[in-house]
């Protein structure tokens, strides 16, 4: 008896106290918000002009009601998102939405200002909308597991951030408002956005409540919801139009912020919130709270010259560590795991001869790209002397292209088959990002660093993504989805940081503007030399390593029976791959997609034992990237572009094709 | 300056059959420029520079000097191409501390002159005339150098007198980075420094760094309400419909009163020429308001 009273008592305690302590954040975001209304509350002198009144009425009242507003419709917009694809990691940054929308701003910015002026929150909404279905098409054949929905999201994320950062690059000064816009800054002027919002949650929610039996039902499985006489598709598109709509209006008004969308929902879980309804309630309202408490926070911290950090990377930086923490409290195993899907991989019958074609055609690609040039006066083919001292400009910029290719195609094979997800990439270990993290603070202390000092700030900066990675899956024994999502989570933390110093617009914003697209123009004598250097002996114990990455793809269970050491064989090939990406990353950028296509590519050449698997991934991947390097010297000389663009130029519309045919697991 | 003949003017010489033909003049070295500063700087001592980087947004958004055509264009300040720079193989490369990174490259192509002028916490008028100064001593330009940064010291002078009434004025100068964010021009930079030697009062007197501070709400600009605004060209694409229609914008004293004008674009990061054209357009539209 005594026990069930004490276990009462627990369970009212354990609801009330969420409830406490969403309460006590909100009081302390109202406190912040009052001191701001104190400050700015006019002085009551007869003859004063009265622009207290003015910016306390059209910028600090305002700007309390956008958080709020915001907050809420972020939170209704994940949840929605979340609840429909039964993914608790969906969320407009996660599914690439405001990277679309941001791109598409950028291209209509450049070659259609008017339409810009006209209607920038439908640009925005195209954009996002176009950036939801690319996903959802790249992994419907995949069910939309959820994993691979978050791993294609960043993908086209990451390519439609560098497409737009190439962009800015190329056009200058021009385009500095969308890296305003990228940081997110809730800055008001009048309450024109406060209206817009307003009526985006009435809508919301409205509709919310209308579909609220389709959604439940949309919740469930499909055969299940197929048997209760939903239509599923129309009423999920549905669904997902009016949450990108909703998402892509704050990125509009406000600009991009990161995590609420994500944070929300999961918060409302934790906190108790059992039921559709009320989590419909209790998502938007701890959105609110959430970017309400982040924006007070950012102006306590900003001094009067500004502030330091946009409010979109303040909720990346709290947000990031908060998916970490709730990275393993996160049901995500519910959804069924796929079997082998699709036909079995194609065998070729002499795969090490096919291995040495390739290799030769890569030969013949370096040589064109050596001596295959364009000067002031057009085309020319270099010989002689010229050649020889061209050669000491082109050589590094190939080598290392060749060999931050061959890299990343090595790890790309270790990460597929180590996780059996065949969207995994390792551009998502976070590693590179992290190396874009280190870079930023170094160009913190000075913006005229030398390269030297740049290069140990990656370096520095990927070892400690590395560690923290490593020290979250090893929480999980190195299970293939937390690896992948403490990935994407450090990916998404590191990239907040460098956003907020892009979004400064200064000096040190080019340096990494440039370095964020993927440079290799850069690249000296000694890059190429230290980057071939470590090829071999860190994809060496990937070769000794072979039968344990053709095992790993069949599961723990197959693996162990097997012998093969799991955990430590995971982390010891993890390790491995992310060192390789890390290297690649400080000297090519955090992107180029060689680590994603040229495992698939390979496949396809009917490369399908690890040893060639490998082997070959690492030659196409080499080949890729020499092409990409020359295509960004030629394509606009004597402007040079990025590399890694052009790698997800080529690569890019390949892995759509690839995808949408359906890609069979690894192994 | 003579060097003895080596392998590089041998490929030079090579390589001209491809270039078209530059109208070498004896005893100025052919110069290369990868900061738009020194850029400006050689074409104002009447050295036209072989090569430089950026020309197309130079030509739009600094304007002036007048860049000849016959420069070849080295692709972005950024990421100069050097394969480009190798082929038009100047004599020296004039660069700025901004671009240090790229001394390694550059060097194995020419000797590399550095001038900084730049520098956070440092009003850059006086650097940038020592850097005009030593950028002629090293060309052997010294008379054109000193003549320019007299004529340009004269000039801001003369303009400075044409503003009586607004001597110890306070005034804003402001890039506009979207409809509700500006970025302001501090003492340490170039707008800044000649705003003081036009005897006005700079109204942005928080820290900056190299220029330009970090985005702001346009709600400081209130600070000073009697302080006039000028916003350096190029405008954001959505200002046009926007601005017009921002309450708090429209409240502002100095847009109540008229008291705000947007400059035609100069070179942020610029040296003398930059500082007398942003003179002469800030007087100018200092003067206007004063009369409208």
């Amino acid at each position: 008896m005594a026990e069930r009273t004490k276990s009462d008592r627990a369970a009212t305690s354990a609801a009330l106290l969420p409830i406490a302590l969403w309460g006590l954040l909100a009081a302390v975001a109202a406190l912040l918000f009052a001191w701001r209304v104190g400050m700015q509350w006019p002085a009551p002198l007869p003859g004063g002009i009265g622009l207290d009144r003015v910016i306390l009425l059209y910028s600090t009242l305002p700007r309390g009601a956008v958080a709020v507003l915001a907050g809420a419709v972020l939170g209704m917009s994940g949840l929605l998102l979340q609840h429909v694809l039964r993914n608790p990691l969906a969320e407009p940054s996660t599914l690439g939405i405001s990277a679309g929308a941001q791109l598409a701003m950028t291209i209509v910015s450049l070659y259609a200002p008017l339409l810009m002026e006209r209607s920038q929150s439908l640009v925005a909404f195209a954009g996002g909308i176009a950036a939801v279905l690319l996903v959802l098409a790249l992994t419907w054949r995949r069910g939309l597991e959820p994993v691979s929905v978050v791993l294609a999201g960043m993908m086209v994320a990451l390519t439609a951030s560098s497409v737009s950062a190439a962009l800015i690059l190329a056009n200058g000064e021009y385009l500095f408002s969308l890296f305003i816009w990228g940081g997110g800054s809730l800055v008001q002027q009048d309450w024109e956005p406060t209206i817009a919002l307003t009526i985006r949650l009435a809508a919301g929610a409205v509709a919310a409540l209308m579909l609220l039996r389709p959604l439940t039902i949309l919740g469930l499985d499909d055969a299940s919801a197929r048997g209760l006489g939903v239509a599923r598709h129309s009423s999920r598109f549905l669904i997902i139009a009016l949450a990108v709509w909703m998402a892509t209006s704050v990125a509009a008004e406000v600009g991009v912020i990161g995590f609420v969308g994500l944070a929300a929902p999961a918060l409302a879980t934790l906190s108790g919130a059992r039921t559709l309804r009320q989590k419909l309630i209790a998502a938007p309202l701890i959105g609110a709270v959430l970017l309400w408490l982040t924006d007070g926070l950012v102006q306590l911290a900003a001094g009067s010259g500004g502030e330091r950090i946009p409010t979109g990377a303040g909720t990346a930086l709290l947000g990031g560590p908060l998916l970490l923490w709730l990275l393993p409290r996160l049901r995500l195993l519910e959804w069924p795991h796929l079997g082998s899907k699709g036909a079995a991989p194609r065998k070729a019958s002499r795969p090490w001869l096919i291995i040495l074609l390739l290799f030769a055609l890569a030969l013949v690609a370096a040589i064109v790209a050596l001596v295959v040039g364009r000067g002031p006066d057009g085309w020319s083919i270099a010989g002689g002397d010229l050649l020889t001292d061209l050669a000491a400009w082109r050589a590094p910029r190939i080598s290392v292209a060749a060999a931050a290719g061959a890299m990343l195609a090595a790890a790309g094979v270790v990460i597929q088959r180590v996780t059996g997800n065949p969207l995994a990439s390792p551009e998502l270990l976070g590693v590179g990002t992290g190396a874009g993290a280190g870079l930023t603070a170094v160009l913190m202390v000075s913006a005229t660093a030398s390269p030297g000092w740049q290069l140990a700030g990656s370096a520095l900066g990927s070892l400690a993504a590395l560690i923290a990675m490593l020290a979250l899956a090893a929480r999980a024994k190195f299970g293939a989805e937390r690896l992948l999502l403490a990935g994407i989570a450090m990916s998404a933390l590191c990239s907040a940081a460098i956003t907020a110093t892009i979004a400064m617009g200064n000096a040190q914003s080019y340096i990494l503007l440039r370095w964020l697209s993927g440079s290799t123009g850069q690249a000296t004598a000694l890059d190429a030399k230290l980057a071939l250097a470590c090829l071999l002996p860190l994809t060496l114990p990937l070769f000794l390593a072979a039968r344990w990455l053709d095992i790993l793809p069949l599961g723990s269970d197959s693996a162990r029976g097997l012998g093969v050491p799991v955990a430590g064989g995971r982390l010891m090939l993890i390790i491995v791959a992310a060192l390789l990406t890390a290297l690649a990353a400080m000297v090519v950028g955090p992107l180029s997609f060689v680590g994603l296509i040229a495992p698939h590519l390979a496949q396809l050449v009917g490369f399908s034992r690890a040893r060639v698997h490998l082997a070959g991934a690492m030659v196409l991947g080499a080949l890729l990237m020499i092409v990409s390097d020359w295509l960004s010297r030629m394509a606009a000389f004597p402007y040079e572009l990025p590399a890694g663009l052009f790698a997800s130029l080529l690569g890019g519309p390949y892995l759509v094709y690839l995808l949408a045919k359906g890609v069979p697991r690894q192994g | 300056m003579i060097h003895p003949p080596n392998r590089r003017q041998v490929l030079a010489l090579a390589a001209a059959a491809l270039l078209p033909p530059v109208a070498a003049r004896a005893a100025t070295p052919r110069v290369a420029a990868i900061d738009w500063g020194m850029l400006e700087t050689l074409l104002a001592l009447g050295i036209e520079p072989v090569a430089a980087t950026e020309l197309i947004q130079f030509r739009k958004i600094a304007v002036e000097p007048r860049v000849p055509q016959s420069v070849t264009d080295l692709g972005l300040r950024g990421a100069p191409n050097y394969e480009l720079l190798r082929i038009v193989a100047p004599d020296v490369i004039v660069i700025s501390n901004f671009y240090e990174y790229q001394r390694p490259m550059l060097e194995r192509i020419a000797p590399v002159f550095a001038q900084a002028v730049y520098e956070a916490g440092v009003p850059p008028y006086m650097l940038a005339e020592a850097a005009t100064l030593a950028l002629g001593e090293k060309l052997g330009r010294q008379a054109e150098a000193k003549r320019y940064a007299d004529e340009t010291a004269d000039e801001i002078a003369r303009l400075r007198a044409t503003l009586p009434r607004a001597s110890g004025h306070p005034v804003f100068v402001i890039s506009l980075g979207d409809s509700r964010h500006f970025r302001a021009f501090g003492r340490d930079s170039m707008f800044g420094d000649v705003l003081t030697r036009l005897g006005l009062v700079n109204a942005w007197t928080d820290e900056t760094s190299y220029s330009a501070a970090a985005p702001v709400g346009l709600e400081a600009l209130a600070r000073v309400p009697e302080a006039s605004i000028l916003i350096v060209s190029p405008l954001p694409a959505d200002v046009g419909r926007s601005l017009p229609t921002n309450a708090l914008w429209n409240a502002l004293p100095a847009v109540r009163q008229n008291r705000v004008a947007v400059l035609e674009p100069v070179n942020h990061f610029g040296c003398l020429p930059s500082a007398r054209r942003f003179a002469r357009l800030a007087t100018a539209a200092l003067a206007r308001q004063a009369h409208g």
